[in-house]
């Protein structure tokens, strides 16, 4: 009885996750498969159109610059922001540093804010005439024009500079904790060969955190391939579509074109590419194996 | 961690390179830099939601307010829904965050614990959840929802947010780390059913970790904004992130009331975070580290 027990125990601990995994995720992507195949105005009944959708898509030019504009915002985290949190890592985690917690948990903040509370500030910091940072820059250097929101390039800086302002702070726990975990005496011994600061860097720390700095990378893509709330909040996806994301280009599909149907292929593709990449990149890194 | 602090106090006879004094300037003036970059936004959003709404966008700009005034929370609170945006906010946060915490150890313990025919791929499916995009299950899930009726926000706010497979692995690591198996074998001998010993020797012995999925759950979704944004029409049923964004959108740009409102919703999340803040940012890194 009791083996019987602890035999079908572990399924019934995991059948809640499976039972919503199933309601709300699985049935939905195969809901969308379906819809992708329709056109439909979200009344009546959906009309089978076949691939037209996708069709459509490849000859959108809106969605071919969403791809664009998203690519742009994963290149900026992969190479941006995953760096300058190993970066900021590595500063603190020198030996005897104090107030080490007061840093570690400052820049952390901001990602315990809500995007909408984050989207306020800086629409307030970076506002053409009234904004802080443009008051500064004109008391400096007697220059401060710049249209941070409504210039397509410096929209898009602005948004990529506030991504690095809410996720460094987060990705830094994990190379911080990765990087103490390191045994100390490996830096010892590669100090012992006469390994200098860059050199025990490339051959001790990269390969001692690996594995956390594969769990970083793909979460980052993952988390920059469907961003949205930025964008929308901050630009609205603009000026014109010059911060379109993909996401934003779902939603605007849908919810303001209800174009239901085209929606949902433009919302495959992305699953396509983030789901396959990821899948690549987990792969290729051998990150989430079963302990 | 406390094997690292404690490693540092054993003496060293000689100890590695000690960082000359122009290099901990270099270090200090760094972080304190970034210090800054991070902290002064958030002192000058709390300073401004004190300032009279002719003050917001002075130059130059005073940390201080003078006059202070707190007529602008007055306003807030008595000419908006706010407590309504909040309760809403807080309690379908609390209940995704029971329900997920629940699914999530259940889950953990199983996949920590327990071997089972068909283990590896259903550790796979779980974990590969993680790389599904949001976008391709918004439109599939909204028309789910409305069409089978249960668009109330108490129901469907929540929905979203139960079955994190993030928190699995979280939990799957960190029973692993700090469970032994000899007090699951001590507690079977003395009779105890499989979900008892869950129940009685599992999760008191989980609680620290507890503690930080549930902190991570509840801001997930006590901060989402795109999934409210497409299901809530009804004002008063908006979660606080889409009342604050109506006010904000509103034509005046009232960020006499906007400020205070985003002050306000910040303080519960930033207080949750500074309290537990060690379990959480501990929790977070372990199975990253582990993984």
């Amino acid at each position: 009885m009791a083996s019987r027990g602890r035999q079908w125990a572990p399924y019934a601990f995991i059948a809640p996750f499976y039972l919503l995994y199933g309601l709300f995720m699985v049935v939905p992507i195969g809901v969308a498969c379906y819809l992708s195949l329709t056109e439909w105005v979200g009344l009546g009944t959906p009309t089978f159109i076949g691939f037209a959708n996708f069709t459509d898509l490849a000859r959108d030019t809106s969605f071919h610059t969403a791809l664009g504009n998203s690519l742009i915002f994963v290149l900026v985290s992969l190479f941006l922001v995953v760096p300058a949190a190993l970066l900021i890592a590595q500063l603190l985690n020198t030996r005897g540093l104090r107030a080490r917690d007061l840093f570690r948990v400052t820049f952390f903040i901001p990602m315990v804010l809500s995007p909408i509370v984050i989207a306020l500030l800086y629409s307030l910091l970076l506002d053409r005439e009234y904004g802080l940072v443009n008051s500064v820059l004109r008391a400096l250097f007697g220059w401060g024009g710049a249209d941070w929101l409504g210039d397509p390039t410096l929209a898009k800086v602005s948004i990529s500079f506030v991504l690095l302002w809410r996720w460094t702070g987060y990705l830094t726990i994990f190379f911080l904790a990765a990087l103490q975990a390191v045994p100390r005496e490996l830096y010892e011994s590669a100090e012992l060969d006469g390994a200098g600061t860059v050199r025990q860097f490339t051959t001790v720390t990269l390969p001692a955190i690996r594995p956390v700095t594969a769990f970083v990378v793909v979460t980052s893509f993952i988390g920059a391939a469907q961003l949205f709330d930025e964008p929308y909040l901050i630009t609205g996806g603009g000026p014109g579509e010059a911060t379109l994301t993909v996401a934003q280009f779902v939603y605007r599909a849908a919810f303001e074109r209800q174009q239901f149907g085209y929606a949902a292929a433009a919302g495959l593709v992305l699953f396509a590419v983030v789901f396959g990449l990821s899948q690549l990149l987990n792969r290729l890194l051998r990150i989430g194996r079963t302990a | 961690m406390s094997a690292t602090r404690a490693r540092t106090r054993t003496p060293r006879p000689a100890p590695r390179r000690r960082r000359s004094i122009p290099g901990r300037i270099a270090l200090y003036g760094t972080l304190t830099l970034l210090l800054v970059v991070f902290a002064a936004p958030l002192l000058w959003a709390l300073s401004g939601s004190f300032k009279p709404r002719g003050d917001i966008f002075d130059y130059p700009p005073t940390l201080v307010p003078d006059p202070a005034t707190t007529e602008n929370y007055r306003n807030l609170l008595t000419g908006q829904p706010f407590w309504s945006w909040f309760a809403i906010s807080v309690v379908t946060a609390l209940i995704a965050t029971t329900v997920a915490v629940l699914v999530c150890a259940l889950a953990g313990f199983a996949f920590a614990k327990y071997r089972f025919a068909g283990k590896k791929l259903l550790f796979g499916v779980m974990f590969s959840s993680l790389s599904v995009p949001f976008a391709v299950i918004l439109v599939p899930l909204f028309i789910l929802v409305v069409k089978s009726g249960l668009a109330n926000p108490w129901f469907a706010l929540v929905v979203p947010w139960v079955a994190p497979a993030f928190g699995i692995f979280m939990m799957q690591q960190y029973i692993i780390q700090s469970i032994p198996d000899e007090i699951l074998e001590a507690a079977r001998l003395d009779g105890a059913g499989e979900f008892g010993i869950f129940l009685r020797v599992v999760l008191p012995l989980l609680r620290p970790s507890l503690g930080a999925l549930a902190v991570w759950q509840f801001l997930q979704s006590y901060n989402s904004f795109l999934w409210p944004l497409v299901l809530i029409s009804d004002v008063d049923q908006y979660t606080l992130p889409l009342g604050l964004n109506i006010l904000f959108r509103a034509e005046s740009r009232a960020f006499d009331l906007v400020l205070p409102g985003a002050v306000l919703a910040s303080v519960p999340t930033i207080a949750v975070f500074l309290l537990l803040r060690k379990q959480l940012l501990e929790g977070l890194s372990a199975g990253a580290v582990k993984g």
